[in-house]
């Protein structure tokens, strides 16, 4: 039975990881350069899930619970901004004078805080049966 | 003598169905976990198909004993499996959904609602085992 918690904190610390790259996502929705201050707009940061642990030494924990297989940079395009007078505009090509900005929009971001924050809640409840039940097998040596 | 109290009456088929949803436990946790996991299929064992075994084995244990005593003996199937006076189980029975985008059949709903009956279960298995257990200790302790 204490096995089952550890799926149940496997689905808690995913969800976790991918509200906190939503979270960085949000903070550099407007992050146009790098740490070196070339023109480098952020790109959307997606986590990807896949069943079971690699890690873990058992045949179980191998299969049973959930992780972070990658974190995908989201490659769809930038938004652009006609802006001839900035500097981080584009000098030429067919998006001459546009800014390019970060490809975060922020509905989406929203939608997938909330379905991240029920599936932590269910995970949530499937831990607490666990306990009420692993309380009731133990009630029964005492 | 104990092994004879221990398998005498409902005990054996109350312990089956603890193990039974103690291990379905771990199956449904690890689909609520995958909940958001691309090409991830939830599987399930059937609970019809336990409770037809365990029907089975039952009706065996009378033919076989006539009465109330002995060891229940399940029968092996694709889903069940004891070894060693466990039971394994094989979750090949997937559950009937629309695909999402993220090719996923996910029900959360029914997730939710399996995880309270399976609780439920293991709570009505739990507190009559434990009534059993009582009563052989009152009959132990010579009280009335």
């Amino acid at each position: 039975m204490y096995g089952t918690l550890d799926i149940s904190t496997s689905g808690l610390i995913a969800q976790r990881v991918r509200l906190t790259s939503i979270s960085g996502n949000i903070a550099n929705r407007s992050t146009l350069v790098n740490a070196s201050g070339e023109l480098e707009p952020y790109r959307a940061r997606r986590v990807v899930f896949a069943p079971g642990d690699p890690s873990a030494r058992t045949r179980d924990g191998k299969t049973l619970g959930v992780h972070v297989a990658q974190i995908e940079l989201d490659q769809s395009p930038f938004n652009l901004t006609y802006d001839p007078g900035n500097a981080l505009a584009y000098k030429r090509g067919p998006y001459k004078d546009h800014v390019p900005s970060p490809n975060v929009n922020v509905v989406v971001e929203q939608m997938n805080a909330f379905d991240a924050a029920r599936a932590y809640e269910a995970n949530i409840a499937a831990a607490e049966t666990t306990k009420t039940m692993m309380n009731q097998a133990l009630r029964l040596l005492a | 003598m104990i092994s004879e109290l221990a398998n005498a009456g409902a005990m054996p088929s109350l312990e089956l169905t603890l193990r039974f949803a103690a291990q379905r436990q771990r199956i449904l946790a690890h689909n609520i976990a995958n909940v958001n996991t691309p090409n991830f299929r939830p599987l399930d064992v059937s609970v019809t198909g336990f409770q037809r075994e365990l029907r089975e084995a039952i009706e065996q244990r009378r033919a076989r004993s006539g009465g109330e005593q002995g060891r229940l003996e399940l029968r092996q199937t694709q889903e069940l499996r004891t070894d060693g006076g466990g039971l394994t189980l094989n979750p090949t029975t997937p559950a009937d959904n629309i695909l999402f985008h993220d090719r996923n059949n996910r029900d959360l709903e029914r997730m939710m609602q399996d995880l309270a009956e399976n609780a439920m279960a293991f709570r009505v298995a739990s507190d009559l085992l434990k009534s059993r257990q009582e009563l052989l200790r009152t009959a132990i302790s010579q009280r009335v």
